[in-house]
């Protein structure tokens, strides 16, 4: 295969054997493009998408390639860059369901996905989502629409913050604190709903057909 | 002494013959067959190699589809639909699934960035440069491989190169002769001439197969023809087949004192770098030449960038502003004998000549579209992107809304702005909010 700088990486195991070799190589040569042909991606790297432009999380979305939570790295805190093998990890958090898994394989699937998504919110790595986190996120949803204020943004946070607490904790006496939304309550608030279809990139099937002239 | 006599000699005939077999036929404006002939062989070889490919793969190897349009299967639901809501809450994490999926298929593949790198094969046409994906076969292909390198280089390039130099020096000559004559209906004559003649000489230097379609649409005097861009020679490519009155800026080296000879026999448009800024000037200039019907239409390329040929890009409003018919003209190449898509990212200009004169060949198509008007009630950018749209479906292209610019700057943020505004207002509708 015709890999410019030295051997490929070797598959991470999440990816295969669903995956083929030719999808590799495609974002193989995607990562080349955006790394400007370098063999790490900073974040800088991402200011050249113009499609990425216009979606408004746009920063919690590049800023998960670099967070090591999601790198499967035992440390915590942010990457500098990543390479070719850190970038296919993320993407495997985007794979499709293949129709020949098992409830384990679902169940953990699924649990990955939740993970990822509850790392976007977790902004300070503590395991929670504060209320003033949440609020972050709403905010970065709503930027840039001059008419809408902050109180609306804090208010839409608030509401969906004791729904949740509601739904996790029940009812709270007068002087319970509710600190954060842990991420076995996310599961639980996510339970029964089908988020597996919403959370996917698929990939086209590149199939043998020959042409000639 | 005797080795310089006979390569003296050799030269003499090289030059008598490709004086004879080319340039005459050029200025006669006849064809002696020999580029058919030339292409015919090509054609043969091209399919016997794609044959033996597929032969000697040994298991079912993909080759790709349509490559213009991706490789994962984007979710085009409108906003609305992506957000449904999921439960009852009122604002949802479910937002936050439909802009994460969409961030990521952003990020593996966007629909701009692919414009600005050359279009891929579906099947190898023998050259190095398009040799992405595919691996060494058998004894035979790279046999016929190595003939044509030999072939290419060493026969096919010092031709061209002839050719482009004589090309481009009777172009200085010829249009400096003209130019002294006193303006008069003999003069406009002859500098058609010594630019048709030029022009065809130039083609052949790259080994041009143009086919025109519908040439009854041919822009008319007084008139602006508009095309798509792809490379330098988009320029070549039309005036080989017609007269037009160039518009562009002034450059400095060879460029320069073409533009200056070419200038003096007939009324090309050149701006200098400062009056390019200043819009109303252009705008001025470029009314008075159309509104003058006795003069040539003139060329313009409103993408104001070389895209690959497989899409359209934006079109500046500037050019549909001027007024008068606008004929547009669609050019499409074949991409299969040669590249002739100019990256400038990443080579400029001299070495991405070399590549067009190192290709089998460039062929292309051209088809001429009805002459279009201002609607009374359309505005600049609406006529432009309904120019751009007949354009686009003559040539096969896809269209799309941006901006050529993207190639070197990043998204205005205005055109961001618009985005996440639309968002907020579903937000307000929906009464999440107030």
């Amino acid at each position: 295969l015709e890999v410019s700088q030295g051997a490929q990486p070797p598959i991470p195991s999440l990816l295969s054997p669903t995956v083929t070799s030719e999808q590799i190589e495609h974002l193989h040569r995607r990562f080349k493009q955006l790394s400007q042909d370098q063999l790490t991606i900073r974040k800088e790297n991402f200011d050249s998408i113009p499609d990425l432009e216009f979606n408004p999380i746009r920063g919690k979305i590049v800023h998960a390639f670099f967070d090591k939570r999601n790198l499967r790295q035992e440390s915590d805190g942010l990457a500098d860059e990543i390479n070719f093998e850190d970038f296919l990890t993320i993407m495997s958090y985007f794979r499709p369901i293949e129709m020949n898994m098992d409830e384990e394989q679902l169940d953990r699937f699924r649990k990955e996905k939740l993970k990822f998504l509850f790392h976007m919110y977790d902004s300070d790595h503590d395991g929670k989502i504060t209320l003033q986190e949440y609020r972050n996120v709403v905010e970065e949803l709503l930027s840039g629409n001059p008419h809408l204020e902050k109180e609306s943004a804090r208010s839409i946070a608030d509401g969906a913050m004791m729904e949740a607490a509601s739904i996790c904790v029940g009812q709270m006496g007068p002087d319970q604190v509710y600190e954060g939304i842990t991420f076995e309550d996310f599961l639980k608030m996510w339970q029964g709903i089908d988020i597996e279809t919403k959370m996917h990139v698929r990939f086209l099937n590149m199939e043998t057909i020959a042409h000639c002239y | 002494m005797e080795v310089l006599w006979a390569a003296a000699r050799v030269g003499a005939v090289w030059l008598a013959v490709v004086l004879g077999l080319i340039v005459l036929p050029s200025a006669l404006g006849v064809s002696l067959g020999i580029s058919e002939a030339y292409m015919w062989v090509l054609v043969k070889t091209l399919e016997w190699a794609t044959i033996r490919i597929e032969r000697g793969v040994k298991k079912p190897w993909p080759l790709k589809t349509s490559t213009g349009n991706g490789i994962i299967e984007r979710d085009e639901t409108p906003m609305e639909k992506g957000i449904a809501r999921l439960n009852t809450m009122d604002f949802e994490f479910s937002d936050i699934f439909y802009f994460c999926r969409k961030g990521f298929e952003a990020i593996v593949e966007d629909a701009v960035t692919q414009r600005f790198s050359s279009e891929e094969l579906l099947s190898w046409n023998l050259l190095t440069r398009t040799n992405v994906n595919f691996h060494y076969i058998s004894l035979r292909l790279t046999i016929v491989w190595v003939i044509g390198v030999v072939v290419r280089y060493c026969f096919l390039l010092p031709l061209r190169i002839t050719l482009a130099t004589i090309g481009i020096m009777s172009m200085i000559v010829g249009t400096t002769l003209v130019g002294q004559l006193p303006n008069s209906s003999v003069k406009n004559y002859l500098s058609e001439v010594v630019h048709l003649t030029c022009s065809r000489i130039l083609v052949r230097a790259l080994s041009g197969t143009i086919r025109y379609h519908n040439k009854e649409n041919r822009p008319k005097k007084g008139g602006i023809c508009v095309a798509n861009h792809t490379s330098p020679i988009d320029a070549i490519i039309l005036t080989n087949d017609g007269c037009y009155a160039m518009v562009g800026q002034v450059h400095g080296g060879l460029m320069g004192v073409i533009q200056r000879a070419t200038v003096k026999a007939c009324p090309h448009v050149w701006f200098e770098r400062s009056e390019v800024k200043d819009r109303h000037l252009v705008m001025k200039r470029l009314r008075e030449h159309v509104a003058d019907e006795s003069k040539l239409p003139i060329l313009i390329f409103p993408e104001g960038t070389c895209i690959n040929n497989t899409s359209v890009m934006m079109f500046k409003k500037g050019s549909f502003e001027i007024g008068g018919t606008i004929y547009p003209v669609a050019i499409k190449y074949d991409p299969q004998f040669g590249d002739a898509f100019w990256n400038s990212s990443k080579y400029n200009i001299v070495s991405y000549l070399l590549r067009i004169m190192t290709s089998w060949a460039i062929v292309c198509n051209v088809w001429y579209l009805p002459p279009m008007v201002r609607e009374p009630d359309e505005d600049a950018v609406q006529f432009a992107n309904r120019v751009r749209s007949a354009i686009a479906h003559q040539g096969g292209l896809t269209e799309l809304p941006w901006d050529g610019g993207l190639k070197r700057a990043k998204v205005k943020d205005t055109f961001r702005e618009e985005q996440q505004k639309n968002y907020s207002k579903m937000l307000v509708r929906n009464g999440s909010i107030g």
